[in-house]
């Protein structure tokens, strides 16, 4: 008997100890800035090297460039780019690889919805998702930021 | 064109590199604008300007590979020299002694020492010869402890790999059978070693090695009434969206 | 005429005590069982086939998914076999972070661990006590990586993301607090009677049987088998800590259980040392080439997580993908006496017995 009431102490012990739970979703959660959540895309820096189609491991992303219309620059510029969220893994190898952060992640992670073709986020949704953008991205394939390694 | 192909060369080389993107960048802009058709690239390689910068740029890198070939030649030339023999090559030698002497001579296909696997003993076995040899090395030889058992599937043929350790003395040991494609059959090490049983039937189910004298081989991991062996390399899903 | 009949029972899958999608098919002749068949593969996802096709780094966040309950210890095992086929070199900093990182998650695993056994038991306050503080620890992996439960952290040659200022304060202040409650945790139940009479005795098995069937982790040491990975075959940097391995003496759950909690106390020891001796500057990354490709061979290596040796088995052909990639799991293997200690159990014992084998059923599928 001793056992069951020492435990009993323990518990009626913490019944006094402040909450520890947090009341989501009245009360908004915070990430840490470093949190991998939904992407965010900015057309204007992506150059269309398909690095980041290429490392995704479940070939979520997919883009096509058309040839820039300035007739005085060279390259490529984002026609469509789409991420199917059905099979991202937030994982963020894309965003490590971008040449020019491009694609970076924001700490949002609500993504339910009511049917799955919403989940098939387009390039101007993706572009609209700039709140909370992540600041520290850490980013191996842009050199002269200071990322690389 | 030469410079053609040494563009294709280019592209194709490092697939899927993900780190070094600045070099790719800082030198070939030109080869990475020119776009992935050669189509495009025969357009752009129209522009004169732009011809004799990939010109300069062609020849920088024929610069290099020979440089490169230089230095390979040279270490060709250092590593003729024969390799130290590996620290376990007594173990090897003492386990391919015992196999001989309490087996048969022929039993042991190969056995070589994995210079990459912190130098690992690996003996290949025939298939005849293997469940006699399992009983000698957990009886004489106290690898008592079956850690893992994994089916490969070379196109040539299939192979089923024992790693084993002695868990007293830290030794280890991985036997390697062959089963040739069109009837694979390996003798089970059930009876030797319980651990080698789920094992044995993952390797079934999803290869298709048959393991005679094992006590209950069906499928594991697929339904029961799976078509095929979804890890060999020919395998064809019936339905390709599953 | 009253007789009585065998009954056929399905004990899953869709079960809150199976600790994921497993199917025990069982035959009951009343209350206690006469034979038990694990049927599996509910949660099968094919990574092996798939890695087939995917070059080494985009691999690493398929091995979370595995035992998504550890997996910073997946990332390592396969990190750690690409890093010796290819014999590279990982600078001190980023392997003092691997290490701390997989110290921190033995603890999280063995408190999920630990929660979830009692509360298939019947004791619900130890879940919450334990998923409160192993919200500390994913909060700090939250801070480090960015994600909560599937890390995707450690690269080849080193790991992503160097520790933020003021993480490894928290870390440091961390351990008072968890062995604070270790005690706490021990006062709550270790002493406890009903506990006691449930798990003393049940599921025993000696160290023969458990070498014979491959176990490994707490399973092999709750026999007396001193046969920890980490001290017998050192990898990372445990060859420079000091801790001890906890040692079982009769191969029951009761043991199992001692052992785990002991488990948590030494990895706070190992953590405790690591944070002292933790290199102020360094690189995270360390020399890798542009692209990986290991060489041409096989290689299998070995770690100890907390389940028990996690091992991976690579053929390479020299390109950037594996030829064949192969996991050997622990609870696949651990799950294989589950049938053999069943065998005269009533059926509420086979709970206890299989939440003390510690499984976890992504890993047991892969």
């Amino acid at each position: 008997m001793k056992g069951l009431f020492r435990g009993l102490g323990v518990t009626l012990k913490a019944m006094a100890s402040p909450k520890v739970t947090t009341s989501y979703p009245d009360v908004p959660f915070e990430m840490p800035d470093r949190f991998r959540g939904i992407q965010h895309f900015i057309p204007e820096l992506c150059i269309v090297c398909n690095q980041c189609a290429r490392i995704c491991p479940t070939d979520c992303i997919t883009l096509t460039g058309k040839p820039n219309p300035d007739p005085e620059k060279r390259g490529k510029v984002i026609d469509t780019f789409d991420i199917n969220f059905e099979i991202c893994i937030l994982c963020d190898l894309c965003t490590e690889v971008c040449p020019t952060e491009a694609i970076v992640m924001t700490n949002h992670f609500e993504l339910s919805a009511f049917s799955r073709d919403d989940l098939f986020k387009d390039a101007q949704w993706l572009t609209d998702n700039n709140t909370l953008v992540r600041k520290d991205n850490n980013n191996i394939g842009a050199p002269a930021k200071g990322g690389a390694k | 064109m030469s410079e053609e192909e040494k563009k294709a060369q280019q592209e194709s080389g490092p697939a899927d590199a993900e780190k070094d993107e600045k070099q790719k960048a800082a030198e070939t802009t030109p080869i990475a604008e020119a776009g992935q058709t050669a189509a495009q690239q025969s357009v752009e390689a129209a522009d004169p300007e732009k011809a004799a910068k990939l010109k300069a740029a062609a020849e920088a890198r024929a610069a290099r590979a020979a440089a490169k070939a230089a230095a390979e030649t040279a270490e060709a030339a250092e590593a003729s020299a024969p390799p130290p023999p590996s620290p376990k090559q007594p173990e090897l030698d003492a386990v391919t002694a015992l196999i001989r002497r309490e087996v048969a001579d022929e039993a042991l296909e190969d056995a070589y020492i994995n210079e990459l696997n912190g130098h690992m003993p690996t003996l290949i076995v025939k298939n005849e010869y293997w469940r006699s040899i399992a009983e000698l090395l957990k009886i004489e030889n106290d690898f008592t402890y079956l850690r893992n058992v994994s089916g490969v599937d070379y196109e040539t043929h299939l192979e089923v790999v024992y790693h084993l350790v002695s868990l007293r003395s830290g030794r280890e040991l991985a036997v390697k059978i062959k089963a040739d494609r069109e009837k694979p059959e390996v003798s089970s090490a059930t009876p030797v070693w319980a651990t080698a049983n789920w094992n044995e039937r993952e390797i079934y189910d999803l290869l298709g090695i048959v393991f005679p004298g094992h006590p209950d081989l069906r499928r594991i991991m697929m339904p029961d009434d799976w078509a095929g062996h979804p890890l060999r390399k020919d395998y064809e899903p019936l339905d390709s969206e599953v | 005429m009253i007789r009585t009949e065998e009954l056929l029972l399905n004990v899953g899958p869709q079960h809150p005590s199976t600790h994921g999608v497993f199917r025990i098919v069982v035959k009951l002749d009343g209350e206690v069982i006469t034979e038990a068949t694990p049927v599996m593969g509910y949660l099968h996802r094919g990574t092996e086939k798939l890695a087939e096709q995917l070059n080494y780094t985009q691999i690493i966040p398929y091995t979370d998914r595995m035992d998504y309950v550890s997996a910073m210890t997946n990332n390592y095992v396969l990190v750690h076999a690409v890093e010796t086929m290819m014999g590279l070199e990982v600078p001190e900093r980023a392997e003092f972070l691997r290490l701390i990182v997989m110290e921190l998650q033995r603890v999280a695993s063995h408190l999920v661990w630990w929660g979830t056994y009692l509360l298939d038991i019947g004791a619900m306050s130890p879940f919450l006590y334990a998923f409160r503080d192993r919200e500390t620890i994913i909060n700090l992996f939250n801070e480090l990586c960015g994600a909560r439960l599937t890390y995707n952290y450690m690269r080849v040659g080193g790991v992503k993301w160097d520790a933020p200022p003021g993480w490894i304060d928290k870390v440091s202040e961390f351990i008072p607090y968890m062995e604070g409650k270790l005690r706490e945790y021990d006062k709550l139940v270790s002493g406890n009677e009903i506990f006691l009479a449930r798990i003393k005795g049940i599921g025993k098995y000696d160290a023969e049987t458990a070498i014979d069937y491959g176990l490994s982790g707490a399973n092999l040491r709750c026999t007396g088998v001193d046969w920890d990975l980490r001290k017998a075959e050192p990898y990372s940097l445990y060859s420079r800590f000091e801790f001890d391995v906890p040692l079982g003496q009769n191969g029951d759950c009761y043991d199992r259980y001692r052992i785990r909690l002991e488990e948590i106390r030494q990895s706070l020891r190992i953590l405790k040392q690591a944070i002292v001796q933790f290199p102020s500057s360094g690189e995270t990354m360390g020399k890798v080439p542009r692209a990986i490709r290991p060489p041409a061979g096989e290689v299998y290596t070995r770690i100890e997580s907390p389940r028990g040796e996690i091992g991976c088995h690579i053929v390479s052909k020299g390109k950037a993908e594996p030829y064949r990639l192969k996991f050997r799991r622990p609870s696949f293997v651990n799950l294989q006496i589950l049938p053999k200690l069943l065998i005269g159990e009533t059926m509420t014992n086979l709970i206890t017995i299989l939440g003390g084998v510690d499984i976890v059923v992504g890993e047991v599928d892969c």
